[in-house]
């Protein structure tokens, strides 16, 4: 990769010279490296799905395709039934299966921040990233023509704003920082509570973390009574179930 | 049920049909060359005139496989970043595989061009420098189905051998068809020896395929939760049990092993034949039972 296609000092830039005024007297100062992490504490989560409706308006998602949601599991018979919800988002693996299999150069990792974004100027669309992520985070963008996924409002983050779903969180269940500042919200919430991964096995080592996270949500299939049924009428449990667009690659 | 998902968002399949198309004409490609090569590097002379039409039929079918694996981009015009140098991946067995996609037809036409001479030697050394490109060109999307960990279908040690045995399969198969349709053709005929080896090589690869899918159920079927999802699916699936296990293996098996249809050759056309179709059918549930395990 050439210098100039390198993101410089955090900004996305493509291309393009750096387009932040920097000091002609002195050396711009390097930025301490950061380490992007967000907890999602599903004690606090009401299930309002506001982060994936701020999401989609905050990066255009197409309709019918979503960065990142919110899923939502019934439990239990009257009256002993309860409701479970999981957000789901690119989980910015440091080990990242879809940057180990990529063809070309889109999907990288930045050195500076650790978060996961898209060259989508790169991408030449083979699905192969898509098809290696654990969690399901990537998708077709269908105006783009790319592979597109959470990328922690990359543009935001760059400004010195947090993630648009992180401000749009009514009761405060979503918390964004740095996981290498001690000093930061989320060091300091991690430090305290007992925090999971989803699919830790796979030993991507995500940077999204998860309190009280319900073990049916995590995304594996669960081996239960009706394994059989519940595997091969997996279609009927999904919201709309005549909705084929799921498989339309077939 | 436990628990009923309230809701959740599946993504869809990100391929199409070209993607097993695409694994289905380089294996045909591979499996082509190698049986070139044993005429004219390993001096079997048997297949001596086998070597020409399927040097020919593998650089033919390795020219429709790069186009379906590029009408399958979803940026087809940038097709050409996976051959820049500096953006090789080397962690990607993608990124291997355009380059040997790249120069194994080169090396393939070089090679024709040899027999077609007739120079023997250097036929010889090219065969043997080619071989292992074609042998690599269909082992590496073998390898980049075992190297997805989050599929349990896929991601297996087993994958890139089975790809290669029925790459090497679906060329004979295919052989076949051609020696017989060049022998109504041909004034001189060929030797009948000739079937009955190419017929001898497909019940050894078929029963290797067999072993290699009995293989995968036991160690599914003892698996994870993804792994034992995967497999019900695939049993379910009736592309994979009627169209692959039935037809495309066990029907042939039976007609080049009795006694009665082994030694007819519109008996070993039509196995051939069921053959080339259930290797097919092998690439696309190998891709699509995969995507049939929800992840989210």
């Amino acid at each position: 990769m050439t210098d100039i296609l390198k993101p410089k000092g955090g900004a996305i830039v493509v291309g393009v010279e750096d387009a932040r005024p920097s000091g002609k007297t002195s050396a711009p100062e390097q930025p301490k490296p950061k380490r992007w992490g967000m907890l999602v504490d599903q004690r606090r989560c009401i299930g309002c799905h506001s982060c994936t409706i701020a999401c989609k308006s905050e990066n255009n998602v197409p309709l019918g395709y979503w960065r990142s949601w919110v899923k939502g599991l019934q439990t239990g018979n009257f009256p002993d039934a309860g409701n479970l919800y999981l957000r789901r988002l690119c989980n910015h693996c440091d080990v990242a299966p879809c940057v180990q299999v990529r063809p070309g150069q889109a999907r990288v990792r930045r050195e500076e921040d650790g978060g996961g974004v898209m060259y989508y100027g790169k991408c030449i669309g083979c699905g192969m990233c898509i098809s290696a992520c654990p969690y399901d985070a990537r998708f077709f963008n269908p105006i783009r023509h790319t592979a597109d996924k959470c990328d922690f409002c990359a543009a935001r983050i760059d400004q010195g704003l947090k993630p648009a779903c992180v401000e749009a969180c009514v009761s405060r269940a979503l918390v964004f920082g740095d996981l290498d500042d001690p000093r930061s919200e989320i060091s300091i919430e991690l430090a305290s509570i007992g925090a999971s991964v989803i699919k830790p096995e796979l030993g991507t080592k995500p940077k999204v973390f998860y309190v009280q996270a319900d073990h049916r949500l995590m995304g594996r299939i669960q081996f239960s009574n009706d394994f059989d049924r519940q595997i091969l009428e997996y279609d009927k449990y999904i919201p709309s179930p005549k909705a084929s667009y799921w498989k339309k690659g077939r | 049920m436990e628990a009923a998902v309230l809701y959740n968002v599946p993504h869809e399949v990100p391929w199409k049909v070209f993607i097993p198309l695409y694994f289905y004409f380089t294996g045909l490609s591979a499996g082509s060359f190698i049986l070139s090569t044993l005429s004219t590097v390993f001096r079997i002379k048997l297949f001596k005139p086998m070597a020409l039409p399927a040097a020919i039929i593998s650089f033919v079918l390795l020219l429709l496989a790069p186009a379906c694996l590029i009408l399958d981009l979803h940026q087809p015009l940038r097709f050409w970043h996976t051959l820049v140098p500096e953006y090789f991946n080397r962690t990607s067995a993608l990124s291997f595989g355009s380059w040997l996609l790249t120069a194994y037809p080169i090396a393939n036409l070089i090679y024709i061009y040899f027999i077609f001479v007739k120079s023997d030697n250097v036929t010889r050394v090219l065969g043997a420098i080619t071989v292992p490109l074609a042998i690599f060109v269909h082992a590496y999307t073998g390898f980049a189905f075992a190297l997805v960990r989050a599929r349990a279908w896929w991601h297996s040690a087993l994958m890139p051998g089975y790809f290669l045995t029925s790459a090497l399969l679906s060329g004979i198969a295919l052989l076949v068809v051609v020696a017989m349709i060049m022998d109504a053709l041909r004034k001189e005929k060929l030797d009948s020896q000739l079937f009955k080896s190419l017929r001898l090589m497909m019940i050894g690869i078929l029963l290797t395929d067999l072993f290699w899918n009995a293989s995968f159920w036991l160690t599914l079927l003892v698996s994870t939760a993804d792994g034992y999802a995967s497999i019900m699916l695939a049993f379910h699936e009736k592309l994979y049990t009627i169209g692959e296990l039935l037809l495309g293996m066990l029907v042939p098996l039976v007609l080049l092993i009795l006694p009665w249809t082994k030694d007819n050759k519109v008996w070993l056309c039509a196995a051939s034949l069921l053959i080339i179709g259930g290797v097919f059918l092998m690439r696309y549930s190998v891709v699509f039972i995969g995507f049939d395990v929800p992840l989210s």
